[in-house]
């Protein structure tokens, strides 16, 4: 008894593959096969949706061979091509230095091995509303570079992710790169997120960003949930709600309210995940102005 | 240098941490077909009828066999318990007529390829013609899951001990609880598989199973293909972990082994996941109402317990075993001779359930340990003083429901478990939540029946032992090694350890119910006191290996049976709990496990911390579900949810050795403690952390979250 046996690890349904080794040919197959193909990133997501056999796409469009679309460039605006994965946006000083709630974030989703592979674009264009890094960029005022054979076009983070599973991606148009915008000074973050087991789908999470002025007030702060609606949704009322104040116990629990109220989770218990998104908020905000003062 | 006692470090772990371990997965015999099966999309449905076309036309397919193919072939033999009665409702190799849960075998697909295989099993049409699911625990009332059987009632036993009515009617205080116990899925790494190549020229049925020992499916393969034992030969290859769940025969490899003598090809089946949660028997899935009556001193007097496990849809070969366990260590560690046990074991549309890490052992300890500790809340005792009243002093002791147990000292496990968990540390630490402390105490069944073993040293020296007891993932190429060393003075490098083929090896049980150390490493003293006697014959002034090279070679068999041993221990849990999420941190497990004597403390560490944190898995996270259709909504590690390094807690262990009197070496078992007492433990803590609100398994951050709004105060 000795040797493999060919082919046996193929489990989803027969497809056609493509592996194209640049963008242009990555966009030519997309617009020729639109809705027919799947594009193929970390395949964290899709590989095991084909293995068993809920997804049966006609066609794969491998992009891993398309070098351009991975790296990390922190300029003033931090771009991070599609295809880089999130371990690698998880171990960049530069991102770590300036952009700290991206690693924040990408430490609670899934496992190394899954962050070994799962990439960036993939996870966003995914849009999974249980995502992390989706949330972290909605916090960030992140833009989506958006490509396609008719252009190329770049839409804001909170106008890409459209509902579970549905973003501003058109058939033919690939999502290239992620870029964010520079923070500004004394500037904290904080995720915060709750999962049956470390690495699961979350029950709730909450992302901060905490920008404290002059007088010690808050000059300006962002706040967005994930897994508590059918996207990462943003609270602008706690964001207003913030503004101008000092961000003692008191502000950091009303805004956690104002989250709660915000939510509309869409599965498990309701009303624990309300409470879980507002304990979370503010407790985010808390360890965010921590940091901003620091 | 005497090496049994000593941490040595598991010498099979170079191969299983370079990659150089053989799973079945990593056999291919020349030829072989690949197997899939087409499983039931329904839970409880006639079959109408199958129309195999479709599949039979995917390129590669050689052969699609249904249950009306393999009629003379099974059922596999449903094995009774001592005192149960039994339905005729044993599984199926493939159903026929009927299907009575998700995921049962309806058709064997045989391919040149295993994605050839599942593209044909697709395609497997099957003509359901629906009945009502049964999902809940229920005798009777609906669609009957075996014609047969009306009141789909599969097992019953019950035993009465003293007079318990009399002792209930005169009791000043009687506490009253219901519990429910979730089903489990085994989840070991490697999923189930079997190969299967007949040679007609000699009638000789070889099959490889990953399976806990090769003894057990040889037995169990025998009826079920109706061949006589010696014309079959199963070979053990390394096991990715099992849990219980690979110690029968499976109904799969049966119909695999049956379609390879059919077709004349070997075949070979290797699971995925989703069959392993669809298809491998379940743990657990028990209701029980249970009562405990007291005098004011916090004596207790008698034991009452109903019990309904939920079965599922067939009688596996071992699915009796765990709620017979249950019955028969109700009264746990605790001196109570007048006691009233009824069990019934029910069908389900269900996958059926069979033994997982414990096998009734932890629905008994949690099921008296939550119970003293709500006598304990109701009497107003400390719950630690009410157990030291009751303890079990003296041994061997016989328990009302007729075992003895052997040896023990459960006042120094729970001393011990105290210190260990330093309560105070955490009562005096500023917390963030709110402190939950609590402990359970076990004993535990294991021993048992017999094993066998040959030592052979040849004329170079080479020491080869053969042994019954073969392993899946415990360790007994090390621990055999140190029992072999001492004995003949040499080092346990030296000693090569064989096993797991059922024509080489000796015969033997089976590697269940952590009996290896006591029955294997007892047989392997046998051997060595045998291979003594032939070196003696041989010279008196000699060593072994003097003997051996002057002989040309000295063998020698032994056998070792004895009655059950029991271990026992105190687990400890100290628990915090965070009011505004309900999220539950362990912040220290303290476990005390008397496994007799301990052969390689470093390895049994391992079994404890193992074992914890598969019970703190149940406690936490575990649980099977199906939706009212009967589906399974967990079937994948997406949904049934698996504690990694990330979730596992501080945990202190330490051993109290009580030798068994029954086996040379003194041994108990190791393998589960952690697993029974863990949940109960947890479950008193996290009691105790609600003051006094009693939830079922798992304890889900939503549900302590709802406990702590609706008034646990």
């Amino acid at each position: 008894m000795a040797g493999a046996a060919g082919g046996r690890l193929v489990k989803p349904v027969p497809f056609a593959y493509d592996a194209p080794r640049s963008l242009g040919e990555a966009l030519a197959l997309a617009a020729e096969h639109g809705d027919e193909a799947k594009l193929l990133a970390g395949g964290q997501s899709l590989v095991p949706l084909l293995n068993f056999r809920l997804l049966r796409p006609a066609r794969l469009i491998d992009l891993n061979g398309v070098e351009a679309l991975a790296g990390i460039d922190a300029g003033e605006t931090l771009r991070v091509g599609a295809m880089t994965r999130a371990r690698a946006l998880e171990r960049s000083p530069e991102v770590a230095a300036r952009w700290p709630l991206l690693v924040q974030a990408v430490r609670f989703s899934g496992h190394p091995q899954i962050r070994n592979r799962g990439t960036v674009g993939g996870s966003c264009a995914h849009a999974d509303p249980a995502s992390e890094l989706p949330c972290a960029l909605l916090a960030l005022d992140a833009r989506m570079r958006l490509r396609s054979e008719r252009g190329e076009r770049t839409v804001d983070a909170r106008d890409f992710f459209v509902s579970t599973f549905w973003t501003a991606l058109e058939p033919g148009e690939l999502l290239v790169e992620i870029q964010v915008p520079a923070p500004s000074s004394r500037t904290g973050t904080a995720f915060l997120e709750h999962a049956r087991v470390h690495g699961d789908f979350a029950l709730a999470g909450a992302a901060a960003v905490v920008t404290i002025g002059d007088g010690g007030t808050v000059e300006r702060a962002a706040v967005a949930l994930l897994a508590l609606a059918d996207r990462p949704i943003r609270v602008p009322a706690a964001e207003a709600a913030l503004a101008g104040r000092r961000l003692d116990e008191q502000a950091a629990r009303e805004a956690g309210a104002l989250a709660a109220a915000a939510a509309e989770p869409t599965s498990g218990d309701v009303d624990h995940r309300r409470a879980l998104g507002a304990e979370l908020v503010r407790r985010a905000l808390l360890e965010a102005v921590g940091r901003a003062a620091a | 240098m005497t090496w049994v006692g000593r941490p040595v470090r598991r010498r099979e772990d170079v191969r299983f941490l370079t990659g150089a371990a053989r799973y079945l997965d990593d056999l291919e015999p020349e030829g072989a077909l690949h197997v899939a099966f087409a499983r039931s999309l329904a839970a409880h449905a006639r079959i109408g009828g199958l129309d195999l076309g479709a599949a039979l036309a995917v390129p590669g397919v050689a052969a699609i066999l249904t249950g009306d193919d393999l009629a003379d072939v099974g059922p596999l033999p449903a094995i009774g318990v001592e005192g149960a009665w039994l339905a005729p409702a044993a599984h199926p190799v493939l159903a026929r007529g009927k299907v009575r849960y998700a995921g049962e075998a309806v058709a064997l697909v045989a391919a040149e390829s295993r994605a050839a295989a599942e593209d044909a099993a697709e395609l497997v049409q099957v003509d359901y013609d629906p009945l009502e699911p049964v999902v809940g625990a229920r005798t009777g009332g609906g669609v009957p899951v075996h014609d047969d059987v009306p009141d789909d009632v599969l097992l019953r036993w019950a035993r009465r001990a003293g007079d318990p009515d009399a002792a209930f009617a005169s009791a000043p205080h009687v506490v009253r609880r219901s519990y429910r116990i979730p089903r489990l899925a085994a989840a070991p790494m490697e999923p189930r598989g079997a190969i299967a190549e007949y040679d007609p020229t000699t009638d000789l049925l070889t099959v490889w199973l990953s399976a806990q020992d090769p003894h057990r499916p040889l037995a169990q393969l025998a009826p079920t293909l109706g061949r006589p034992p010696e014309s079959i030969r199963v070979v053990v290859p390394d096991v990715g972990g099992a849990f219980g769940s690979k110690g029968a025969l499976a109904p799969e490899a049966a119909a695999v082994a049956a379609a390879a003598i059919r077709l004349g090809r070997p075949l070979k089946w290797v699971e995925d996941r989703l069959e392993n949660f669809l298809a491998s028997s379940q743990g657990r899935g028990l209701e029980a109402d249970v009562e405990l009556a007291l005098d004011g001193e916090g004596r207790m007097l008698a034991l009452r317990a109903r019990l309904l496990a939920d079965l599922g849809a067939y009688l596996l070969p071992t699915t009796a075993v765990s709620p017979h366990t249950t019955a028969m260590l109700i009264t746990g560690t605790y001196a109570i001779q007048d006691v009233d046990v009824e069990v019934v074991g029910v069908a389900t549309t269900k996958v059926p359930t069979g033994p997982y890490r414990g096998a009734g052992r932890p629905e008994a300890a949690y099921l008296i340990e939550r119970l003293v500790d709500a006598a304990a809340r109701e009497l107003g005792l400390d719950p630690l003083e009410l157990r030291r009243r009751n303890f079990v002093r003296e041994f061997p002791y016989r328990t009302a429901m007729g075992w003895t147990y052997d040896s023990g000292d459960y006042e120094r496990c729970l001393d011990a478990a105290v210190v260990l968990l330093e309560p105070e540390r955490w009562r005096d630490r500023p917390g963030r939540g709110r402190l939950g402390i609590g402990y359970g105490m076990y004993v535990e069944r294991s021993g048992g029946l017999w094993e066998s073993a040959v030592v052979r040293v040849e004329p170079d020296g080479q020491i080869v032992v053969r042994t019954g007891s073969s392993p899946h993932g415990q360790g007994h190429e090390t621990t055999f090694a140190q029992i072999v060393a001492d004995r003949l003075g040499v080092e346990p490098g030296e000693v090569e350890i064989r096993w797991g083929d059922s024509r080489l090896g000796p015969a033997g049980v089976g590697t269940f119910a952590s009996r290896s150390t006591a029955m294997g490493g007892s047989a392997l003293l046998a051997a060595l006191d045998a291979l003594d006697e032939e070196r003696r014959r041989v010279g008196e002034e000699l060593d072994v290996r003097e003997a051996a090279a002057r002989a040309g070679g000295l063998e020698a068999s032994g056998r070792f049976g004895s009655e059950l041993v029991f271990s026992s221990g105190a687990y400890g849990a100290a628990v915090e709990l965070d009011e505004a999420t309900g999220r539950l941190a362990v912040l220290r497990i303290a476990a005390v496990d008397d496994a007799g004597r301990i052969v390689n403390p470093l390895l049994a560490e391992g079994q404890v911390v193992g074992a914890t944190v598969q019970g703190l898995g149940e406690a936490l996270v575990e649980v099977v579900a199906h939706d009212e259709t009967g589906q399974q909504t967990t079937a994948s590690f997406a949904d049934y949810h698996l504690l990694t390094a990330v979730e596992a807690p501080e945990i202190e262990a330490a051993f109290v050795e009580t030798p068994s009197p029954l086996n040379p070496l003194g041994a108990k078992g190791i393998g589960e403690g952690g697993s029974i007492a863990t949940p109960g433990a947890v479950a008193n803590a996290v009691t105790d952390a609600l003051g006094g609100a009693e939830l079922d398994l798992p304890f889900t951050e939503e549900a302590l979250w709802r406990a702590l709004r609706e008034g646990g105060s």
